[in-house]
C-alpha cells in the first residue's frame, strides 16, 4: 500500500462498496435461476461477482488492486446482509488471488482485453475450486461439475472481463479517470488519434 | 516587520504537461497574521486549484506542473512533511457532502484529532469545544447523513476548527445555505475570530454578507491572472466595468447605485458596498426595470390535491394543495430541508405522491404516458450530472430531438442555436462531464429547453454561478416564459424572485405556508420572513429603510 | 450483552475458524446441533429479538430446502444404492439424502454464524478494530470506511439517475442490445459521481491531516481481553464437543473421498 496514493486507495474502495452492493442485488437473480436450473444456475451470471476486481486493476493498475477490491467489496457485501458472513471475505480473497494471479503474470503490465478475460476466468478457476469444498459441489456428478466449470469460466471472462472493460472504458471517457493510470492512457490515446 | 502567515510568489499551474494557458498564471500575494481575504474571480479561473496549493495538496496530488513557490510561516511548503502542512492550513471545501469518511458527527471530528496524535483522553473534550463553536453540540452523536445541507457544513467548519489551524480557508461555503443560515454562518465566522487568532481566506460568489468581515480583496480574471489587490472597496471603484464584463458578482447595493449612476439620477463619488451605506445617500430609487411581460392567463394547467410524501417513516411532503396556471413564473422558498426538492419532483411526477392526487390539463398524472407527461412537462434536476446520458454535449441536446424523429438537418440547425444561447458553441465534442461547473448548469437547462413543454421546474439552477451564467440562465428562462410556458423555479436568491417571478410559495416543513406575489411577501413582518429563513430582496430593504428614514424626520 | 462486546476482530476470528471447521463435516447431525446452539447465543445471550432474527434468517431457509432438492436430484451415483428413503413417494438413496441434508444444514449453520455476528456487531467498530489489531494498513480501513459512507447514497443515487432518463424520454429496452444500453447508461453515471466524490473525499481526508501512517491516536481504542480469548476457545471448544458427540453416537462423517 505503500505506493498507492490515497485517492487510489479511496476510488478503489468506493468501486468495492458500489459492488458490494451490486452483488449483493445480484444473489437474488442467482436464486431464481437456481430455483429453475439447479445449482449450475448461478453459473452463467456467475462473472458478476469478479468484475470489481476487473474494474479497479484496470483502472489504477497496480500490484494488489484485484485482490484487495475484490476482499472489500465482499466485505461489504457481507456487512449489508449477506449471509456468508465473515467467510465472504475468504471468499473474496480467493476470487481476487485468481485475478491477481493473472495480472502478476504479465507483472501488472499489460492490460490488454485477452488479460482482462483471462483475470476474469482467473476468479472463475479459484472460486470454483473454492465452491467445491465449501457447497459441496464434489459430491455431485463429475459430468455436471464440468458443466459447471465451463459455464463458470466463460461467465468470468465475458461477463467480468468483456463487460468489466466495456464500462472502464466509458467511464474514462466521462474524463473522471484523468489521474488514474486508464485516464491517462485514454488521454494520451486520444491525443494521438 | 513580521514574517507574513502566507506568501505565494510566482506561482504557476498547469493541470496538463502540454498546455499551453496555465490555470494559474504568475500569482503573487501574502497574507499577514489576522488578515482577512476574499478571493473573487469569474467561474472556472482556478480559485479552488488555488486552495488545493495553499494547503499543500498540489504539487504532491497533481498530474500537470506547478512552478513558483508558497511559503507557510516562512518556511516553503516544499519542506513540510505530507499531513504537516494541512494542520496549519485548514481547508474548507466547496462540497460538503464529500468531505466526511466516517458516519457519525463525533467520529468525524474526532478524525483529524486522531491524525493529529491528541490522546484518547483529552479527545472527548476537544470534540465537544470545537461542536460548541458551531452550535452543534446537541448533534454529536448523530448520524452525518441525516443532518441537512446548513448542518454540514457547519460541521465541516468545526472538524477543521479543532485542528486549530493558523490559516483557514473557506471555499464557497454558503453556496448551499438558505438566506438566513448564510447570514448566521458568517457571524459564526466573525465571533469565533474573535475568540480564535486565525487569519482568513475567503472564496465566494455572492460576496454581500462579508464585506462587513472582509476588508482585502483580490481579484483574478479569466486567465488566473490577479488583477486587483488591496481593499475591496477600492477594488470596485476602480475596477466596476472589467468586474461586469468578467461577471464578477458585486454586492448588489454596488449594483444598484451603479444602476442609479447610468439613471443619470446621482454620481457616487465611491460606490457603497452595503444597503446600509447606499440608503445614507440622498438618493431617490424607484426600483430597476421589471422584466415581467406576460400576465397570467386562468387556465388551469396542474392541480394538487392534498398531496403527501413520506420516506422512510418520516412524512417529508404533508397534504399540500397548489394550483398552477399557464403562463405563470412561480418561485419556490423555504429554509434548507424544507422540502422543496421534494415537492418539485412530485409536480414534476418524478416522484410519486404516498397520498393525494395531482391533476395535469384535467387528466390525472396516473393516466399520462410517460411519453406525453415528458412532452408537457421538464424538469431541471438540482444535481446537472444527474441529467446527462451521451457522450457528447451534442448528442446530449439532439437526445430528445432524435427521439421526436426531426431530420438530421433540423436537428443541426436547432442544437447549434441552443448550444449559441447557451454559450456552449465549441464545446460539441465536449463530455458533458469534462464542462465546468457553469457550463454543466447550463447545458443542463439547455437539454430542457430544446423541447416546447408547458411546463419548466427547475431547481435551484443558479447556485454556485457567477454573474455571466446566472445572467443568461435566467435570460433563456424569460424567453420561454414570454413564449407563455409556466416556470416553477426553486431559489434561495431574492433579487431573483423580485424581477422575475409573478407568484412565490414558501415552504415550512414540508407544507405551504404561503401562496402570494413577491410584492405582499416582503410586506409581511421581519419575525415571519426570518422564521421562514428568508430575506428581503436588496432593492426592498432600500426602499424600506428610506421610508423608515422618512418616516423618522418627519415625527 | 457480553457477545456484543466481544472485540470485533476476535468475534469474526471465531466465526471463520468455525466455518472452517464445519465444512469438514458431513453428517447431518453436527450442524444441526451446532445451529441449535448458535440460536441459542444469539436469541438467549445476547438478546437478539427473535422476530427480527426470523425475517433475517428464512431467506436462507428457503435458499438451504432448494440446496436440498438439488443435491439429492444431480447427487453422485451412490455407492449402496439398495438402502433407500422414500421422500414425496419417491425413493432415494439414504446416503444421498444424508449428504444432501448435512449439505442445506451446513448452510443454515453458516448463515445463523453470520447473523451471530452481523447482529451484535457494529461495522465500524469491526474495521477500526481490524486496523488496530490486525494490522490492517490504515489507508485501507479509512478508504472503506469512507467508500462505506456512500453505501446508502447509491440507491437515492441510482433513482436519481433513473429519474433522470425518465425526464429526459428514455424508452425502454426492446432489444438486447438496447438492454445493455441501458444498463451501462445506468452504471457509468453511477461510477463517475461515485469516482468523482471518492476523490473529492481523498483530498478532504488529507487535508485533515491524514497520511496513513500507523502512527496515530485512535478515539474508539479497541483491545483484546482474557474475555475475548474465552469466546474464541470457548466457541471453537463447543463445537469440538458437538463433533466428538455425533462421533461418539456413530453420525459424524468427514469427508474422505469415498463419495
Ligand atoms: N483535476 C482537474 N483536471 C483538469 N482540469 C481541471 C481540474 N480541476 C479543475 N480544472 C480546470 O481548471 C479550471 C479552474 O478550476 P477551479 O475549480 O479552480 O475553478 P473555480 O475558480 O474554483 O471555479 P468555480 O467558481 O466554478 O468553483 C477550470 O477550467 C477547470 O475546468
Ligand atoms: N430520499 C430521502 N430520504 C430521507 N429523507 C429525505 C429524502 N429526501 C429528502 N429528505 C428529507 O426531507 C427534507 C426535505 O428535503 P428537500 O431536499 O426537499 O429539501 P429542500 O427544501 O430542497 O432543501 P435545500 O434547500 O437544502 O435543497 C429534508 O429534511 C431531507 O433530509
Ligand atoms: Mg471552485
Ligand atoms: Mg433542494
Amino acid at each position: 500500500m505503500k505506493n498507492w496514493r490515497l485517492k487510489e486507495v479511496i476510488v478503489m474502495a468506493t468501486l468495492s462498496v458500489v459492488f458490494g452492493v451490486i452483488y449483493l442485488a445480484f444473489l437474488p437473480i442467482g436464486g431464481v435461476l437456481v430455483g429453475f436450473m439447479g445449482p449450475i444456475g448461478y453459473e452463467p451470471i456467475f462473472g458478476i461477482w469478479f468484475i470489481v476486481s476487473i474494474i479497479a486493476a484496470y483502472i489504477i493498475r497496480k500490484p494488489g488492486a484485484a485482490f484487495i477490491s475484490e476482499t472489500i467489496a465482499a466485505t461489504i457485501e457481507f456487512m449489508l446482509g449477506n449471509a456468508l458472513g465473515p467467510i465472504l471475505m475468504l471468499v473474496g480473497m480467493i476470487q481476487g488471488i485468481g485475478a491477481e494471479a493473472v495480472f502478476a503474470a504479465t507483472r501488472w503490465k499489460i492490460y490488454s482485453l485477452w488479460v482482462l478475460m483471462l483475470a476474469g476466468m482467473g476468479s472463475a478457476v479459484t472460486s470454483f475450486i473454492w465452491g467445491m469444498f465449501q457447497n459441496g459441489y464434489i459430491t455431485f456428478a463429475p459430468n455436471y461439475i464440468l458443466a459447471m466449470f465451463v459455464i463458470r469460466l466463460i461467465s468470468g471472462a465475458l461477463i467480468a472481463g468483456l463487460i468489466g472493460k466495456v464500462l472502464s472504458d466509458a467511464v474514462a471517457k466521462t474524463g473522471v479517470l484523468s489521474s488514474f493510470a486508464l485516464g491517462k492512457e485514454y488521454k494520451k490515446r486520444k491525443k494521438a488519434a | 516587520m513580521s514574517i507574513p502567515r502566507i506568501r505565494v510568489s510566482q506561482l504557476k499551474l498547469f493541470y496538463e504537461d502540454d498546455q499551453k494557458q496555465p490555470i494559474l498564471d504568475e500569482l503573487n500575494f501574502e497574507l499577514k497574521d489576522h488578515e482577512n481575504l476574499l478571493i473573487l474571480g469569474p467561474s472556472g479561473c482556478g480559485k479552488s486549484t488555488l486552495t488545493h496549493c495553499l494547503n499543500g495538496l498540489y504539487p504532491r496530488e497533481l498530474d500537470g506542473a506547478m512552478q513558483g513557490d508558497i511559503s507557510i510561516n516562512g518556511v516553503s511548503a516544499n519542506n513540510f512533511a505530507s499531513g504537516e502542512l494541512s494542520l496549519q492550513v485548514g481547508v474548507v471545501f466547496q462540497d460538503p457532502e464529500t468531505q466526511f469518511c466516517m458516519l457519525t458527527v463525533a467520529d468525524e471530528v474526532a478524525f483529524g484529532l486522531e491524525n493529529k496524535g491528541i490522546a484518547t483522553t483529552e479527545m472527548d473534550v476537544r470534540i465537544h469545544e470545537a461542536l460548541g463553536l458551531v452550535n452543534m453540540t446537541a448533534y454529536k452523536e448523530r448520524v452525518i447523513s441525516t443532518l441537512s445541507g446548513g448542518q454540514k457544513q457547519k460541521l465541516a467548519l468545526a472538524c477543521i476548527l479543532a485542528l486549530e489551524p493558523e490559516i483557514l480557508v473557506l471555499d464557497e461555503p454558503t453556496a448551499n445555505l438558505d438566506p438566513k443560515a448564510a447570514k448566521e454562518f458568517i457571524q459564526t465566522l466573525d465571533q469565533l475570530q474573535q475568540k480564535k487568532q486565525f487569519s482568513l481566506i475567503v472564496i465566494e460568489h455572492q460576496l454581500d454578507g462579508w464585506v462587513s468581515l472582509i476588508k482585502r480583496s483580490i481579484m483574478m480574471n479569466t486567465n488566473g491572472q490577479i488583477f486587483f489587490d488591496g481593499i475591496l472597496h477600492d477594488g470596485i471603484n476602480q475596477h466596476r466595468d472589467r468586474l461586469e464584463k468578467l461577471g464578477i458578482w458585486i454586492p448588489r447595493a454596488t449594483k444598484i447605485a451603479l444602476a442609479i449612476e447610468k439613471q443619470g439620477a446621482y454620481f457616487f463619488n465611491t460606490l457603497p458596498l452595503t444597503i446600509n451605506e447606499l440608503a445614507s445617500y440622498p438618493i431617490s430609487y424607484n426600483g430597476l426595470d421589471k422584466k415581467k411581460t406576460v400576465k397570467a392567463d386562468k387556465r388551469l394547467l396542474l392541480k394538487a390535491r392534498d398531496i403527501s410524501w413520506s420516506k422512510r417513516n418520516t412524512s417529508i411532503i404533508k397534504q399540500t394543495n397548489i394550483d398552477l396556471y399557464h403562463g405563470q413564473f412561480v418561485a419556490v422558498l423555504g429554509a434548507n430541508g424544507s422540502g422543496k426538492s421534494s415537492l418539485s419532483k412530485l409536480l414534476a411526477g418524478i416522484q410519486k405522491p404516498s397520498r393525494g392526487t395531482i391533476h395535469l390539463d384535467d387528466r390525472p398524472m396516473k393516466n399520462w404516458k410517460e411519453k406525453d407527461l415528458r412532452k408537457k412537462i421538464g424538469y431541471v434536476f438540482q444535481n446537472p450530472e444527474h441529467q446527462f446520458i451521451a457522450d457528447s454535449v451534442f448528442d446530449e441536446v439532439a437526445f430528445s430531438l432524435r427521439l421526436q424523429e426531426y431530420s438530421e438537418r433540423e436537428i443541426n440547425n436547432r442544437v447549434e442555436k441552443i448550444l449559441n444561447q447557451c454559450q456552449l458553441t465549441g464545446f460539441d465534442d465536449y463530455h458533458p462531464y469534462t464542462l465546468s461547473q457553469g457550463q454543466k448548469r447550463r447545458l443542463s437547462v439547455a437539454t430542457m429547453i430544446v423541447d416546447d413543454q408547458s411546463l419548466l421546474i427547475l431547481d435551484e439552477p443558479t447556485f454556485g454561478q457567477d454573474a455571466h451564467s446566472t445572467k443568461q440562465l435566467l435570460h433563456l428562462l424569460v424567453e420561454r416564459y414570454n413564449q407563455g410556458t409556466s416556470i416553477v423555479m426553486i431559489t434561495h436568491d431574492m433579487d431573483i424572485v423580485h424581477h422575475y417571478a409573478d407568484r412565490v410559495l414558501v415552504m415550512e416543513k414540508g407544507h405551504i405556508v404561503l401562496d402570494t406575489t413577491p410584492e405582499q411577501l416582503w410586506n409581511y413582518p421581519v419575525g415571519k420572513l426570518n422564521q421562514w429563513q428568508l430575506e428581503l430582496p436588496k432593492e426592498v430593504e432600500l426602499k424600506q429603510l428610506q421610508q423608515k428614514d422618512v418616516g423618522y424626520v418627519h415625527t | 450483552m457480553f457477545i456484543h462486546n466481544v472485540n470485533p476482530s476476535i468475534k469474526a476470528i471465531t466465526i471463520i475458524l468455525s466455518v472452517l471447521l464445519l465444512a469438514l463435516v458431513f453428517d447431518p447431525i453436527t450442524p444441526f446441533l451446532f445451529i441449535i446452539w448458535i440460536w441459542f447465543l444469539t436469541i438467549g445471550v445476547a438478546k437478539i429479538n427473535w422476530k427480527k432474527y426470523l425475517l433475517y434468517f428464512s431467506p436462507f431457509l428457503i435458499f438451504a430446502v432448494g440446496m436440498f432438492w438439488s443435491n439429492l436430484i444431480f447427487a453422485n451415483e451412490p455407492i449402496n444404492p439398495n438402502a433407500a428413503i422414500t421422500l414425496f413417494g419417491r425413493d432415494f438413496p439414504t446416503e444421498d439424502v444424508n449428504t444432501a441434508l448435512s449439505l442445506s444444514l451446513r448452510i443454515l449453520s453458516f448463515a445463523s454464524l453470520s447473523l451471530l455476528f452481523l447482529l451484535t456487531t457494529n461495522i465500524v467498530h469491526f474495521i477500526l478494530s481490524l486496523m488496530q489489531q490486525c494490522k490492517f494498513p490504515p489507508k485501507l480501513a479509512y478508504g472503506i470506511l469512507a467508500g462505506y459512507r456512500f453505501s446508502p447514497m447509491i440507491k437515492d443515487e441510482l433513482f436519481l439517475i433513473r429519474s433522470a432518463h425518465r425526464v429526459r424520454g428514455v424508452n425502454r429496452a426492446k432489444t438486447l442490445k438496447e438492454g445493455f444500453n441501458q444498463y451501462k447508461r445506468f452504471a457509468v453515471p453511477l461510477l463517475a459521481s461515485s469516482i468523482r466524490k471518492a476523490e473529492r473525499t481523498a483530498i478532504a481526508m488529507e487535508s485533515k491531516g491524514f497520511t496513513g501512517s500507523r502512527d496515530r491516536t485512535f478515539y474508539r481504542q479497541f483491545t483484546v481481553t482474557t474475555k475475548d480469548w474465552i469466546f474464541l476457545l470457548g466457541m471453537v471448544a463447543v463445537l469440538l464437543i458437538l463433533i466428538i458427540m455425533s462421533w461418539q453416537l456413530g453420525y459424524f462423517k468427514w469427508y474422505n473421498g469415498e463419495l
